[in-house]
């Protein structure tokens, strides 16, 4: 092949690729803004819910003639990312989600990218709002003389609620010479089960405590079980230390789980899933899970016979309160051209035979209390406790990440005999302390 | 004899060492890509209770299952199609880009060069943002040819400044013995740089070829037709929050590997040449 024919065939090449990019570029027009001719578009992340949310789009369409799109961006880091990158060019579309902290969801607010939806939440005597559990809507819910600045108000509909609770196998506990329809109630009761399955070989309490948020929200429950929510909120403002003798009692519990042998191996370094691997194939005879493991053990293991239950008690004087609030919540975009058609499709999505026919589908607790006796069994246990529930996004006061991480990371060094209950409490109150005189 | 037989056992200890240790290696690499594929033909629970590689009743259905579900016929065709664009473009570019910064003189040339390096230092992630804010000034946003040129745009660097250094070894005689035989600057770049640079090209392809394959987070961002995503999306289905379908996961990874095996089979002689090559090139 000679000079000639070559740039001949190398201008071929370079004009074919111009073409074909050109072609591309004219055949491929923009799509992305919503408007009221194509119904409403919701941007979401769960790949899970996608097949039954699809399937009642089609049904809301049909009764209404409003035409619903579901998009679907997963893994929620990707929606993360888009949710922001279209914030930033105003392309959200009429409903969407906000994954993350209270503090992002104000941001969103504040940039008055979300509608308030309280007028619609109390109009006909609270219609809507008191169908869905309170402590589901406090996640999405600004009160007068909040810490972000954000006007009151209620900015977004839950979809479904979770909480966290203790979970026992049956046959375990049978086999163990226990009775699997009164597992135990009491701390005592529980040491004293353990002791009985670890005499048949059989391991105690399994859960995900690697991920150091589910060691502070099993601590947390005990912290409002031993002294009540308003010392445990009072100890977070910095009236009361963490030496208090009550807060000892709380750790001790993780010193008497250890010398016990009531842990799992393993248990300060597991991930959750691990931890649902070893309950779901009967090596655990407790698990210290969420609402969504049901899901989870179903895939599993769909034979595994268990049942949910509150963290044994160790006080009488207050009542023991779990971690929970709403799932996963939508909100409605404030420049959009179809906030009333959003607003009423949120509305449906909520209502008693959606929230049943969602639950049946994807095994999560609906966020509607009227729809609870159409759930399956087990998702009823962990639902009959939502009045037990709290979370740290609603206690209105934060606690210093720094001071979290020393508490958690302080409870995985007692359980590997690297700290004592008291010198944890000292440390923490020192950080505590430390962060306290910065803020001075 | 004695001092012989001494050397055949240390020489036979020494090579079953290394043999050892490049087993070891060997089956750390292999595992994950035989635990995908034995995997991919078990149920959910045997996923979680079945320890072994090879399950006793394999579930063929979930490689059907996988295609169907995921959707993988039309993904399967816009990954090939931005899989070819993206690379082709890639290599036309950056072949003239590294060219000119190796061989001619311009003002700003290495400043602009540095610039290119600089832009390898920022992860993809970090410019999601702005990339989203431009695609949606242009109005590029869900379309295929903003995210191509979006790609084009993240593989650009790496294979400018790796073409930039092979066509620095290039002997300014061969250029010039093309230019004596009438070649235009274009004509050496086809001519002499391309077929000397095609051990570095193989390498650009396979790492390209990967990279555009596996790419899903600017699709995310960029689409929202289901009907322009990339393969990825196939997979990412069968993720939830807190479930995964393992089996179709899996089955589903081994249908996405399948065609860069193939590509890096293709390029694998290149690729070899191309360590040896970078000594004796021109």
């Amino acid at each position: 092949m000679n000079c000639l024919q070559k740039k001949i065939c190398l201008f071929f090449i370079v004009s074919s690729f111009i073409v074909f990019l050109s072609v591309c570029f004219i055949s491929c027009s923009p799509q992305n803004k919503p408007s009221q001719a194509e119904g409403i578009k919701i941007w979401h992340w769960m790949s899970d819910r996608d097949e039954a949310l699809q399937e009642l789009a089609r049904k809301y369409e049909t009764q209404t003639g409003v035409k619903v799109t579901f998009e679907l961006y997963a893994p929620s880091d990707a929606y993360t990312q888009k949710i922001r990158a279209a914030a930033q060019t105003n392309t959200l579309p009429d409903i969407f989600g906000i994954l993350g902290e209270k503090r992002d969801f104000a941001s969103f607010i504040k940039a008055g990218h979300i509608y308030n939806l309280t007028d619609d939440m109390i109009r006909d005597n609270y219609a809507w709002e008191n169908k869905l559990f309170a402590k589901a809507l406090a996640v999405n819910e600004f009160k007068e003389g909040n810490n972000f600045n954000v006007e009151p108000g209620i900015y977004g509909v839950p979809m479904d609620v979770t909480n966290i609770q203790m979970l026992y196998n049956k046959d375990l506990l049978r086999s163990a010479g226990l009775d699997p329809d009164n597992p135990p109630r009491t701390w005592d009761e529980f040491l004293a089960a353990n002791r009985l399955l670890k005499e048949k070989g059989i391991q105690g309490l399994v859960s995900g405590w690697g991920e150091i948020w589910m060691i502070d929200c099993f601590a947390s429950n005990y912290a409002f079980n031993i002294m009540g929510e308003d010392k445990v909120l009072d100890t977070i403002r910095g009236n009361v230390p963490y030496t208090d003798p009550d807060w000892i009692r709380v750790f001790d519990l993780f010193r008497q789980m250890r010398d016990e042998g009531v842990l799992a191996s393993g248990v300060v370094t597991m991930v959750n899933k691990t931890a649902e691997q070893l309950f779901a194939n009967n090596r655990a005879a407790f698990a210290f899970n969420g609402s969504w493991c049901v899901n989870v053990y179903h895939g599993m293991d769909p034979d595994l016979d268990y049942g949910a239950m509150l963290p044994p008690r160790v006080s009488d004087n207050h009542p023991m309160v779990i971690w929970g609030g709403a799932g996963s919540s939508f909100m409605v975009n404030k420049s959009s051209a179809n906030v009333e058609k959003a607003v009423a499709f949120l509305k449906w999505l909520t209502d008693d035979d959606q929230q049943a026919f969602l639950a049946r589908k994807t095994n999560n607790l609906p966020s509607n209390k009227n729809s609870l006796k159409d759930i399956p069994a087990i998702l009823a246990q962990f639902a009959n406790d939502m009045d037990n529930t709290t979370h740290p996004n609603v206690w209105g006061v934060a606690e210093f990440p720094i001071v979290i991480e020393t508490f958690n990371k302080g409870i995985q060094s007692i359980i590997i005999k690297e700290k004592t209950p008291e010198s944890l409490a000292e440390e923490v109150q020192a950080m505590k302390k430390r962060e306290l005189m910065k803020m001075k | 004899m004695r001092e012989g037989t001494r050397y055949k056992i240390e020489r036979f200890f020494k090579d079953s060492l290394i043999h050892l240790f490049l087993i070891i290696v060997a089956v750390t690499c292999i595992f994950p890509l035989l635990w995908m594929v034995g995997s991919s033909l078990k149920t959910q629970q045997a996923v979680f209770s079945d320890m072994s590689i090879i399950p006793k009743h394999p579930v063929w259905t979930n490689f059907y299952d996988a295609w169907t579900k995921g959707g993988f016929g039309v993904y399967f065709l816009n990954s090939i199609f931005y899989t070819v664009t993206v690379v082709s473009g890639i290599v036309i570019v950056s072949s003239l880009a590294a060219f000119a910064f190796s061989r001619l003189k311009f003002p700003g040339k290495n400043v602009l060069f540095y610039m290119f390096l600089g832009a390898m230092m920022i992860p993809l992630p970090g410019s999601f943002v702005p990339l989203y804010v431009l695609m949606t000034k242009l109005h590029l946003v869900n379309t295929r040819i903003g995210y191509i040129l979006c790609m084009i745009n993240v593989g650009l660097s790496f294979s400018i400044y790796l073409l930039k250094t092979f066509f620095d070894k290039m002997p300014p005689a061969l250029e010039d013995a093309a230019r004596i035989d009438g070649c235009s600057k274009l004509g050496i770049w086809w001519n002499v740089a391309l077929p000397l640079a095609r051990p570095a090209i193989a390498v650009i392809v396979i790492f390209n070829s990967l990279n555009v394959w596996n790419e899903y987070i600017l699709a995310t961002l960029i689409f929202s037709s289901k009907s322009l995503m990339p393969l990825q999306r196939g997979l990412m289905i069968f993720q939830g929050t807190h479930i995964t379908q393992y089996p179709l996961l899996m089955a589903g990874m081994t249908i996405t590997v399948l065609p860069i095996i193939l590509v890096y089979l293709l390029m694998q002689k290149h690729i070899i040449k191309g360590i040896t090559a970078g000594a004796i090139v021109g």
